[in-house]
């Protein structure tokens, strides 16, 4: 159980998270993938620390975690008043940026 | 003096021209007239006042008046030289020029746009002038050029009329074929001769620094400008067109003047031409078929400006046989007595023109020698000179020529010259007995001939008598005043007296048998030529040269300008830019779309981006799988 | 060869559930199949953290992750309760998928080699307690605590305010 392997999973998992945000139109789905990559992120620092034997690994995972938390508080909060406005959970139809032709 | 000579024509030009652009209504007539004439005059008398001080042993003159290009060894001024060959010319062409801006008051009285007329007729007699005084050839040229532009803007003076345009295009595009050449020499002539400065005294100076090939080659291209501008064989065809002109202007431009300036390009260039003798010998055989082509045509024609047309054609030839065999300065007297005689014909011929209300077809005319007895008597005397009797003033002049042909051993040169001569007579006794003599085919009554067109036909009927007394060759009492006087590099014969006697003998009577001639076939019943035989059909259509030209130049032109403009330049140019724009506009049409205000797809971009650059980074920092 | 012993094989066990997971979060049609992806992916990875010897990691992680954030989000879901013919319509999905999987390989790559430059084995065993993450927390890593306490006073006010119903009579 090397960290490599370690490091193998955490770059998967970013990288699945990363496909998931680039592919679906469902805000949901989205806002999970972006959780994933954080999460992948966390476990690098677990795994940093234990390789390490430093401390301040898991601290920053701690804290990381609750830097989670406050952005899906946050994000949550979007997607709601997003779909009062306008009933839709597709982030395609939010285009009022593009080009009038 | 000799800088106003040639300023004050534009000046003058230039004030009538302003004059009349303010108000293209107004009749000023006698303000025009006492600017364009009196300016006229004026010059007359500094140029011939010059003249007197020449004969009076007053050396070459140089005036500068500006310098205009210096460019390290390019160094060109705005100068002129008078010497005594540019003093005989400017001598006579201010003088008649000046009697035929007197006729052109009288001529051009009803005329509506008077003052512009004049303005251009000013215009061109400084034109003349630049060239003739001009120190380098670059000032000639110059002036060769305006010249030629002159003569654009007054034959096509009646542009309502789109044959007079055409007329004018063609003298001008014939013209430019010409200047094509001048200029190729001018500028062989600059290289060959680089640094050592460019006026013509510098040039006759150290033309022993050209080689001989090159000399040649620069003294034909110098003669095809004077081929255009004087209407030699291949570049004549304008000649007759341009007679669409008013008929003073006919009179000054393509009688007395301008054609003249090539004959006066070829004695200028004397220090060149005496090198190369071949080339000579090359234009002495242009002028004798020229002249003879013309005789022919001309015994064919109907219209009294194109016989008179024809002649100077003719007459120009046989300058050009004197210039090419040497004696420079018989064809320089030969301009000399032509330019008087011919003025005179023309200016007859005007009168007659407007006596009859605008008819120019000779036979319609006929018997108008009781009712317009001064024009009669005067065209009957520039007839016998430019027949070339004696006493008159053709006659010495033309049998100068003649004598040099001969005692340079050039028998087919003398002959055609010969047999043109009696031509010469032919035709133009023929054009005369049918004008004045013989039934008359109108009984219209005349217009009323003023004294401005009548006086002038006096004074140079009086010169075409007398001139020849300044050139009598040897065997008539060996005066040659204007040999002597020119000092031109001339190649001087010697004949024998008896001979000189036997050839002048020849020449006057080719002239009798000619003018007997026309006078049994055209001083009674007339009628104008049929195109009867193949022969004949041949002359009247003036050989078909005009015809060939058509298909030979003009039409492939017309069809690759026609190509060029209509296929060449919307399909292949404007289809390039087409093409690039409607490409761009592709593109950026796709590429809109990219910008589609979708997360989704910018995210994509954003992985892209990444991508490349992870590729890139892994490609770098050499890392396999 | 890795040793082939029992963290091998929990490890790979939990590795299945965490992929497995996580692909069933990114492609799964309906939201609430992708939430209970999630779940499952969380929990791995609280295992994940069990596995390095992190224990209150894997406690924090199953608390907050998981029994707040991934609750929350149920929440959330089944609030806004889109029928399925509502939901995005995503043609190509799969599509999609497939080839930013191929686009994303490069830089997946390039992330592993640039962790595994460093050493490749574990230093300690257990050195990392509680204790001591207790201990670093509240002396060298004091200021990033508040900070973080901040942020989430702030994170929770600005999520009132973004999904705070408008009330009659206010502006927006």
């Amino acid at each position: 159980m090397t960290p490599n392997l370690f490091f193998l999973l955490a770059s998967l998992l970013f990288s699945i998270g990363l496909v998931g945000v680039v592919s679906r139109r469902n805000l949901f789905v989205v806002y999970m993938s972006i959780e994933l990559m954080l999460s992948s992120v966390n476990l690098v620092f677990a795994t940093l620390s234990r390789l390490l034997g430093d401390a301040g690994g898991s601290t920053m995972a701690i804290l990381l975690i609750a830097v989670i938390a406050a952005e899906a508080a946050l994000f949550l909060a979007i997607i709601i008043h997003l779909y009062r406005q306008s009933k839709t959970l597709d982030s395609d139809l939010f285009s009022d940026l593009k080009e009038r032709t | 003096m000799l800088n106003l000579i040639v300023v004050l024509p534009f000046i003058s030009a230039l004030l009538m021209a302003l004059l009349y652009l303010q108000n293209t209504e107004a009749k000023r007539y006698w303000l025009y007239t006492i600017i364009g004439v009196g300016t006229a005059l004026l010059i007359t008398l500094l140029s011939l006042t010059l003249l007197y001080n020449a004969i009076n042993g007053m050396p070459t003159l140089h005036t500068t008046l500006f310098t205009w290009i210096r460019l390290g060894d390019l160094d060109i001024k705005l100068a002129f030289m008078a010497d005594r060959l540019s003093l005989v010319m400017i001598g006579f062409i201010t003088f008649i020029g000046s009697l035929i801006h007197i006729y052109a008051a009288g001529y051009m009285k009803d005329d509506e746009a008077y003052g512009k007329f004049f303005s251009y007729f000013n215009l061109f007699m400084g034109s003349m002038l630049l060239l003739v005084l001009g120190d380098n050839p670059i000032i000639m040229f110059i002036g060769w050029e305006l010249v030629g532009v002159c003569s654009y803007l007054l034959i096509g003076f009646y542009h309502h009329e789109s044959a007079n345009i055409k007329a004018a295009n063609k003298a001008f595009m014939l013209n430019r074929v010409g200047d094509f050449g001048f200029i190729m020499g001018i500028s062989l002539l600059f290289i060959a001769l680089e640094g050592h400065g460019f006026s013509f005294n510098a040039i006759e100076e150290n033309i022993s620094l050209i080689s001989t090939p090159m000399l040649t080659l620069i003294g034909f291209l110098l003669f095809v400008g004077a081929m255009g501008k004087s209407a030699q064989i291949p570049l004549y065809v304008w000649l007759p067109d341009a007679m669409a002109g008013p008929t003073p202007v006919s009179a000054l431009i393509h009688a007395a003047t301008m054609v003249t300036a090539g004959v006066y390009m070829v004695a200028r260039f004397s220090f060149v031409y005496i090198q190369v003798p071949d080339v000579g010998l090359f234009i002495a055989s242009i002028g004798a078929a020229s002249a003879l082509l013309a005789a022919i045509i001309a015994s064919y024609q109907s219209d009294i400006k194109k016989i008179l047309a024809y002649s100077t054609m003719s007459q120009l030839g046989y300058m050009f046989i004197a210039v090419g065999l040497g004696a420079y300065s018989s064809g320089i007297f030969h301009v000399l007595t032509h330019a008087f005689f011919k003025a005179l014909l023309f200016m007859g011929a005007g009168a007659v023109i407007i006596a009859m209300h605008h008819e120019q077809n000779i036979f319609k005319m006929g018997n108008l020698k009781k009712r317009l007895k001064l024009v009669y008597i005067t065209m009957f005397i520039a007839t016998l000179a430019i027949s070339g009797i004696p006493p008159f003033a053709g006659f010495f002049s033309k049998d100068a020529i003649l004598v040099t042909a001969f005692a340079s051993q050039h028998y087919i040169i003398w002959g055609v010259a010969s047999l043109t001569a009696g031509l010469t007579a032919f035709y133009m006794f023929r054009l005369l007995f049918i004008v004045f003599h013989g039934e008359a085919k109108s009984q219209k009554t005349l217009q009323y001939l003023p004294r401005s067109m009548t006086y002038p036909l006096v004074v140079l009927a009086f010169g075409s008598t007398f001139a020849g007394f300044l050139g009598l060759g040897e065997g008539y009492g060996n005066s040659q005043l204007i040999n002597t006087f020119l000092q031109l590099p001339d190649l001087h014969h010697h004949l024998s007296h008896a001979t000189e006697y036997m050839l002048g003998a020849m020449s006057v009577f080719f002239a009798l048998f000619g003018m007997t001639l026309a006078y049994i076939m055209f001083a009674h019943k007339t009628q104008e030529p049929q195109a009867d035989s193949f022969v004949k059909r041949v002359i009247i259509k003036k050989f078909y040269v005009d015809e060939v030209y058509e298909t030979l130049f003009i039409k492939p032109l017309l069809l690759l300008s026609h190509f060029i403009a209509k296929v060449l330049d919307p399909k292949l140019f404007d289809g390039i830019i087409q093409l690039s724009i409607f490409i761009y506009i592709g593109l950026s049409i796709r590429f809109r779309k990219l910008q589609n205000a979708k997360v989704h797809f910018y995210a994509l971009y954003f992985l892209l981006g990444l991508s490349f650059m992870s590729l890139y980074l892994l490609y770098k920092l050499g890392v396999t799988l | 060869m890795p040793e082939f012993n029992l963290e091998l094989i929990i490890f790979s066990i939990l590795t299945l559930f965490m992929l497995g997971g996580a692909f069933t979060m990114i492609s799964a049609k309906q939201t609430l199949y992708s939430a209970f992806g999630f779940l499952v992916s969380m929990l791995a990875l609280a295992g994940e953290f069990a596995l390095l010897n992190s224990k209150f990691l894997a406690i924090a992680q199953v608390m907050v992750s998981v029994g707040a954030i991934v609750v929350l989000s149920l929440l959330t879901i089944l609030t806004i309760n889109t029928k399925v013919e509502n939901l995005p319509k995503e043609p190509y999905k799969y599509l999609w998928i497939a080839f930013s999987l191929l686009i994303v390989s490069p830089f997946t790559l390039l992330l592993y080699k640039v962790l595994t430059t460093l050493p490749a084995h574990f230093a300690q065993a257990q050195t990392i307690t509680t204790k001591l993450v207790g201990k670093t927390l509240f002396s060298g890593w004091v200021l990033p605590f508040e900070i973080v306490s901040i942020l989430l006073l702030v994170a929770m006010l600005g999520a009132i305010i973004i999904a705070k119903e408008k009330l009659k009579g206010e502006n927006s």
